[in-house]
């Protein structure tokens, strides 16, 4: 569509300036904001639908606000799982490429939870990381086998819109 | 599934059918083999094909989620790291980005053989890397290979097991305490299998079930329309619709019983799939080595040792990452 990719110049040309400073004054670094920069524009051209121009900044903030947080939480699952081994009894420092794979992972399933109820995710956390039967769940965390039945049936439904919806 | 031929279907269906399907689905994985709960569960999906479609897709989902978190190294870590990290990304986004706009990120989904929630309501299960072996009160013998399950229902009418997940080796007992004659019976995901005398190897896959008769004659029960006999020295790929006898195998479908690995002309790849499921983590190898082959009799006991002895045997050498990536490279 080459309509598309004049569109897609004329948004860089126009915006790039003004967003890598919108960024900055959100990330306070400036070697991030431009990363963030480049990763929203990138986003846009992966987009099969027609973009949207009336409010272009509008536009790039809200597509940008989308990067930040997948940046955020890319962060601070990094942070907590190196926590977390850390505190195991005789862990070994996984190697960067091996560690690269776990955040990977762990990254599309926190992508995967994200909107659910704090008590949803957790019921559905424990069953799928732990293995744990429902009725565990329910005493550990001090609700009834239904509440838990209820928890994971959501997180389950909330995982099939994901995967399934049009 | 991909996302492309999901949407190919005509109609999706309704929110309240799919709730149902996740109600079926946790109500059946949630309870023992309950023979009346299948039926009527099989009687809900055969109402309407929504109903099928919305069943297919959550054991689709079920099997996805279940190998993406099963694929983690370290479950603990990975639940402590993943409410942590949701609590401070929710402050931080609560601070610094209050606008109400839920982002939501597309995820890639990888297919492995895992059948969900089943390891804690088995009667015997093994994790991975761990065989084991029990004597049933009929005198039949049950090994379980690496990371499986089974549930086992003897009644006056039937000797059945459920293969949740993984390979199991049968010797079948004589059943002397018993006056009727009681079939003794496997269930898999796909087919039912009895075993009339000898020794037969069940083993469940993501998308079939391999049947292996070691000794002695088993039978096909379902899905085929009439019964399959099978013996000693055969093989035969089960899945849902059909039942399809194989060629002989380039690995012994029974020796993992005595702890061994025993290849011939087996893809260097294939083998190494198969070590790895003794073992966590990944274990693969380069590209430009994958077709190497492989005969040889390998000990399971100790898979650290078993690839050394590959090393010797091919012209490849061992790359530790760490504990849990290990990958074979061709010898410089």
């Amino acid at each position: 569509m080459p309509s598309h990719h004049i569109n897609m110049r004329t948004l860089y040309i126009d915006h790039h300036g003004w967003l890598n400073a919108w960024l900055r004054s959100r990330l306070g670094n400036a070697a991030d904001a431009a990363d963030l920069a480049q990763d929203t524009f990138v986003r846009l051209l992966n987009r099969h639908e027609l973009l949207e121009l009336k409010a272009p900044r509008a536009f790039l903030r809200t597509v940008a606000r989308g990067i930040v947080i997948d940046h955020w939480r890319r962060e601070e699952l990094e942070r907590a799982y190196l926590e977390a081994i850390a505190h195991q009894p005789c862990h070994e420092t996984p190697s960067p490429e091996s560690r690269e794979l776990v955040f990977e992972l762990l990254e599309s399933i926190a992508k995967m939870l994200d909107g659910l109820k704090p008590k949803v995710r957790q019921a559905f956390l424990l069953a799928q990381c732990e293995g744990m039967p429902y009725k565990q769940i329910a005493e550990q965390m001090g609700v009834s086998l239904r509440s838990v039945e209820r928890y994971i049936a959501d997180a389950l439904y909330h995982c099939y819109l994901l995967r399934y919806a049009p | 599934m991909s996302r492309a031929s999901a949407q190919a279907h005509e109609g999706q269906p309704s929110a309240q059918i799919v709730k149902q399907a996740i109600q079926w689905s946790m109500r059946l994985n949630s309870q023992g083999y309950n023979p009346r709960l299948h039926q009527q569960c099989e009687q809900w999906r055969t109402e309407h094909a929504d109903h099928e479609c919305a069943w297919q897709r959550i054991q689709t989902l079920n099997g996805e989620l279940n190998s993406r978190f099963k694929t983690l190294p370290d479950s603990g870590a990975a639940l402590e790291a993943l409410e942590n990290s949701a609590q401070c990304l929710g402050r931080r986004q609560a601070l610094k980005l209050l606008s109400g706009l839920m982002i939501v990120g597309s995820s890639t989904w990888v297919t492995r053989e895992v059948m969900p929630w089943q390891q804690w309501r088995a009667d015997y299960a093994t994790q991975v890397g761990q065989r084991s072996r029990y004597q049933l009160p009929d005198g039949t013998a049950l090994q379980l290979n690496t990371d499986s399950a089974v549930d086992h229902d003897f009644n006056a009418e039937h000797r059945l097991i459920t293969l949740n997940r993984g390979e199991i080796l049968v010797a079948c007992g004589a059943d002397p305490q018993s006056t009727a004659r009681r079939p003794l019976l496997v269930q898999s995901r796909h087919g039912l299998f009895e075993g009339i005398n000898g020794r037969f190897v069940v083993r469940q896959y993501q998308d079939h079930t391999r049947l292996s008769v070691l000794e002695g004659q088993s039978i096909i029960r379902s899905p085929a329309a009439s019964p399959i006999s099978v013996s000693a020295g055969q093989h035969y790929r089960v899945t849902a619709q059909q039942a399809v006898r194989l060629p002989a195998l380039n690995m012994d479908a029974g020796a993992w019983a005595e702890g061994l690995i025993v290849t011939r002309d087996m893809r260097l790849k294939d083998f190494l799939t198969e070590v790895g499921s003794y073992r966590h983590g990944h274990l693969g190898c380069a590209d430009d080595i994958a077709d190497l082959r492989l005969s040889g009799v390998f000990r399971l006991e100790d898979t650290d040792k078993l690839l050394t002895v590959v090393t010797q045997t091919l012209p490849v050498r061992l790359q530790y990452r760490t504990r849990w990536w290990v990958s074979l490279q061709r010898q410089a």
